[in-house]
């Protein structure tokens, strides 16, 4: 009995093998059917506009009319803010999440990217570039109703930033020749600010937000240590006094962050209602990417940011269900290769990079011939699953100083060998590279470990440099051995990494593009060796960029960054690969959404409004 | 040992799994035959396709050699998503053991044949491709060699330690026993996964991944042996009082030969069980360290490090082939760890539970 099982058993096994060689070529009739959407043209509204009722200079939103209530569920990847005390942040969750209760003089116009006034009512600017003037808004009140006047401005300007208080990052940065820029109050309604040369990244610096002079004056008196502690995470949420649309409600560690309405915002609506519309605002802190998707499909949060694969998935979701898919662009964040260009010694006089490779590293043919061989096309629709753009411009694609000038390229294995050629690299029979004193082009290239992304780019490199008969050691290490390599020993030859900058303000990269920035990748100086001698093109960019800064107009500065832009494309010191495209999906039910690329999605968060009616239909089904 | 082997044989499931195991290292033997592609082989214009589609009825219904054609990828402005579809422009027959691309068979021996290709331009990718447009399939032959060997460095290294540690230490009793233990215990308690991540910050960043890979599992090894040395030394307890170690004794036998040539042999049923049940869990230590990166690295294919693509769950809807070196890995320590179950119950069949 047993073996007529077997035999069964053995001849289901091979008849079904047999039937999976036999495989029938049949040419798919159906076509692809591309469901061609109509994406609506998103109408931006008017600006917002002050307008004085009563004495009281609102500001009066110019978007559609909504109804009040409801709540917006975002979320946070990672540990949730360390203090809701905006000059105390040292990390972006804290930022944000601080910055939501108290408003900034100025904040930047989300469509051009220029500064505008917000808890100011006006700004001026002389035209020398040294003095701002700026009017706040008359009438304007603390959510414990004592008024908003020059004396905070002066307080938060001269006693908190500039006194050192907190994280002295903006301080630091508008020290302009060892001084600072000088406040002083004209009347109780007028500031004056003065810096010691025309600076224009300080107009930005403006959107810092203002304190409450009789709360945050008691904690500036106990000095700075008392301050690290002030408003931290364990500040009962009705001791806060703001300025901002929402304030803090609830902090549970780990899990969320709750704001409830400011119920006198100096923001209205058409109807001359006050804003916020929205009843609550809620972060939820999610532990990764994948918890945070899992989160969005369970409709616990409402808008969630969106990369590579997961895009194709959500956009076919989203003809059916509840959310729209909003693409903003490229995003401000890079991923680059650079070279070691360093050709210094270390404290026991060795070169920290070999002296044959610096050779090729400082030869200009030779950092274009690997740019050439790049295949960004690829990189984008394979590691970005075509979400991306290539990038070969130092500023992103999105950034108001973009050179548009600047064109891109295909791969050229051809002309990459003609420029090695002109530098007296030789291939021997097999393909392999030599430098004109016989050495083998070898070296390692670094990144990252356990970040797929980085991972793959380094292989198709390495392939790719390897078709130019270069030897590449592709090594993905740990990550803070690869930092510690970066800006301490500076032991590396060729390294794949990221940046994020900003789009508005070129000044904020200083630190990676200035030759003795805490970030000068490419060629590193560590303080004992800050007075070497520079590059020709880093002596120029040093120069760009502190020109940059000193102009005030923005045609005069754009040339300076234009030409900065120019050098990096000519000298190659960085090779920039590709920028992902920003995508956001939020639930259709709010509306008064008007993305930009610059601003986002929820930047006007106190104009967005639940549609009732979309509302209603959910529950009635 | 004969007889362990038949009786092995005899047990279903254990004849099973050695069949299995026997096939996985007989594949990985002779992988740069039997995979279409070698190991850095890739073609960009193909990432992440799917399996390729082999026919043998072509479109006119009639038999034919099999065939396949290429996958051809469009970006999808609108959807903003990747689209495969057949390029049924042109056909690419399968061609058996025919001339490929170039390998050294064993490492030593140039050759060209593969057990199957396809004609030039055509790409065969039986399991599909993965993010850099590399073959699956040729790359889990490539990966399982490190993957299934590795287990077996881990034991050359530990149990030779563990074997003499506890062999001396019971043997010898009294103080130098309890000190012995102490520190053997101590050994135990070092936190090996923190320990692991220190070790990858600090290695020299100069060693290939394959060297790192190899030293880690090492220092693994050289922290595991305490657990069995431990086990070793109750045994030896036990062994040191019977008639014939006393014998050795009394004819004036080295303390050192009565524990290697007379105590340690009344191990070997123990001894080959942990072995067999051993091999399986440094087979998951290496994939888990290599999906947490502190493994074998890029361009260098384990299963560990292939299984990590899969880790986004959109790679798992839509990508499920990236899973295959999950499913070998789960079928390895599952074959393992049967036939260790049956070696022990063959071995010790007091423990057998009926």
């Amino acid at each position: 009995m047993k073996w007529v099982v077997y035999i069964i058993l053995v001849l289901v096994i091979v008849m079904g093998l047999l039937k999976s060689c036999i495989n029938r070529d049949i040419p798919e009739t159906t076509s692809f059917q591309n469901t061609i959407q109509t994406t609506k043209e998103i109408i931006y509204p008017e600006d917002q506009k002050t307008i004085t009722i009563d004495g009281v200079d609102y500001l009066q939103s110019q978007a559609p009319v909504g109804n009040f209530g409801g709540a917006l569920t975002s979320s946070t990847i990672g540990e949730g803010p360390k203090t809701f005390n905006p000059f105390n942040s040292k990390d972006n969750i804290s930022s944000i999440m601080s910055e939501i209760m108290y408003d900034g003089l100025l904040t930047t116009h989300p469509i051009s990217g220029q500064p505008i006034p917000k808890l100011a009512k006006s700004f001026t600017i002389s035209d020398d570039g040294k003095d701002y003037i700026i009017n706040l808004r008359k009438g304007l009140k603390w959510s414990d109703g004592k008024p908003i006047t020059a004396d905070d401005v002066v307080f938060t300007w001269r006693d908190i930033i500039f006194a050192g208080f907190g994280n002295t990052s903006t301080r630091d940065s508008i020290i302009i020749d060892g001084k600072l820029p000088t406040v002083e109050k004209i009347d109780n309604y007028t500031v004056k600010f003065t810096t010691p040369k025309p600076y224009a990244p300080f107009v930005r610096m403006l959107s810092t937000p203002i304190a409450p002079k009789h709360i945050f004056m008691p904690a500036v008196k106990k000095g700075t240590e008392y301050f690290e502690t002030f408003l931290s995470t364990n500040t009962r949420p009705r001791d806060f006094v703001i300025s901002g649309a929402f304030k803090l409600k609830e902090y549970v560690p780990a899990q969320r962050v709750v704001y409830e309405r400011n119920p006198n915002y100096y923001i209205i609506n058409k109807d001359n209602k006050k804003l916020p519309y929205l009843d609550k605002l809620v972060y939820l802190i999610v532990g990764d990417l994948n918890n945070e998707v899992l989160k969005f499909e369970a409709k616990e949060i409402d808008t969630i940011s969106l990369q590579g694969s997961k895009v194709a998935r959500y956009k076919a979701m989203e003809s059916y269900s509840d959310f729209t898919i909003h693409n903003l662009g490229p995003d401000t964040g890079t991923m680059y290769l650079a070279m070691n260009l360093n050709n210094r010694k270390n404290d026991k006089g060795e070169f920290y990079v070999k002296p044959e490779k610096q050779i090729w590293f400082q030869d200009v043919n030779f950092r274009r011939a690997v740019d050439l061989v790049v295949d960004r096309k690829n990189i984008v629709l394979n590691i970005a699953n075509g979400i991306g753009a290539p990038l070969f411009t130092a500023e992103s694609l999105n950034s108001i100083f973009l050179n548009k000038n600047l064109q891109p390229y295909d791969k050229n294995i051809d002309k990459a060998k003609e420029l090695l050629k002109q530098s007296n690299f030789s291939w021997d029979k097999n393909g392999q590279l030599y430098d004109k004193f016989g050495n083998r082009v070898e070296f390692d290239m670094l990144t990252n470990a356990g970040n797929t992304e980085r991972e793959a780019i380094g292989v198709m490199v390495k392939q790719d440099l390897e078709d130019l008969g270069m030897k590449v050691n592709f090594k993905p290490i740990e990550f803070n051995s690869l930092v510690n390599k970066l800006v301490n020993t500076l032991d590396w030859d060729m390294v794949i990494m990221g940046f994020t900058g900003s789009p508005i303000e070129p000044n904020g990269g200083k630190n990676v593009m200035m030759s003795d920035g805490t970030l000068h990748v490419y060629n590193m100086r560590l303080a004992k060796d800050k007075n070497s001698p520079r590059y020709n093109f880093e002596k120029r960019i040093d120069e760009l960029f502190t020109k940059g800064a000193l102009a005030t107009k923005f045609e005069d500065r754009k040339k300076y960054y234009d030409e900065y832009q120019q050098i990096i494309y000519d000298e190659k010191p960085f090779i920039y690969l590709y920028a992902p495209t920003r995508i956001i999906a939020i639930r259709n039910k709010f509306k008064n959404i008007f993305p930009t690329s610059l601003g986002g999605v929820t930047y006007n968060i106190e104009e967005i409004f639940i549609d009732n009616e979309i509302q209603n239909d959910k529950r009635s089904k | 040992m004969r007889e362990v082997l038949i009786q092995l044989w005899k047990d279903k499931f254990a004849r099973i799994a050695l069949i299995v195991l026997g096939v996985i290292y007989l594949a990985l033997f002779f992988a740069d035959f039997l995979a279409p592609y070698t190991k850095d082989f890739s073609d960009r214009s193909m990432a992440y396709v799917p399996p390729s589609k082999i026919f043998t009825i072509d479109e006119n219904g009639k038999f034919s050699r099999p065939y396949t054609y290429n996958y051809i990828r469009e970006f999808d402005q609108q959807n903003l998503e990747m689209k495969y579809k057949l390029d049924r422009s042109k056909k690419y027959y399968l061609k058996f053991f025919a001339q490929g691309q170039s390998y050294k068979f064993l490492g030593l021996i140039p050759m060209k044949r593969h057990l199957v290709t396809v004609e030039p331009n055509g790409r065969l990718f039986l399991l599909g491709s993965d993010i850099n447009g590399r073959d699956v399939f040729s790359r889990l032959l490539f990966g399982g060699r490190i993957s299934m060997t590795i287990g077996f460095l881990a034991l050359f290294v530990l149990f030779p330690i563990g074997l003499l540690y506890g062999g001396i230490s019971g043997y010898l009793g009294g103080k130098i026993d309890a000190i012995m233990m102490r520190f053997a215990e101590a050994v135990m308690s070092i936190p090996s996964f923190y320990l692991l991540i220190i070790l990858a910050s600090i290695l020299p960043s100069g060693m290939t991944s394959i060297q790192r890979f190899i030293l880690i599992v090492i220092i693994l090894a050289l922290i595991g042996w305490a657990g069995f040395a431990r086990v070793v030394r109750g045994m030896v307890l036990s062994i040191k009082n019977q008639e014939f170690v006393q014998a050795a004794k009394s004819i004036g036998q080295s303390k050192l030969g009565i524990i290697i040539k007379h105590i340690l042999p009344q191990t070997t049923s123990f001894v080959i069980v942990a072995m067999t049940l051993s091999v399986p869990s440094y087979i998951l230590s290496e994939s888990g360290l290599s999906f947490l990166g502190l493994g074998i690295q890029q361009p260098d294919a384990s299963w560990g490090n292939m299984l990590k693509e899969a880790q986004e769950f959109t790679n798992i809807i839509y990508r499920p082939w990236l899973l295959t070196p999950g499913f070998l890995i789960f079928v390895a320590v599952l074959s393992f760890n049967m036939i260790g179950d049956t070696i022990r119950d063959i071995l010790d069949p007091k423990s057998k539970v009926k």
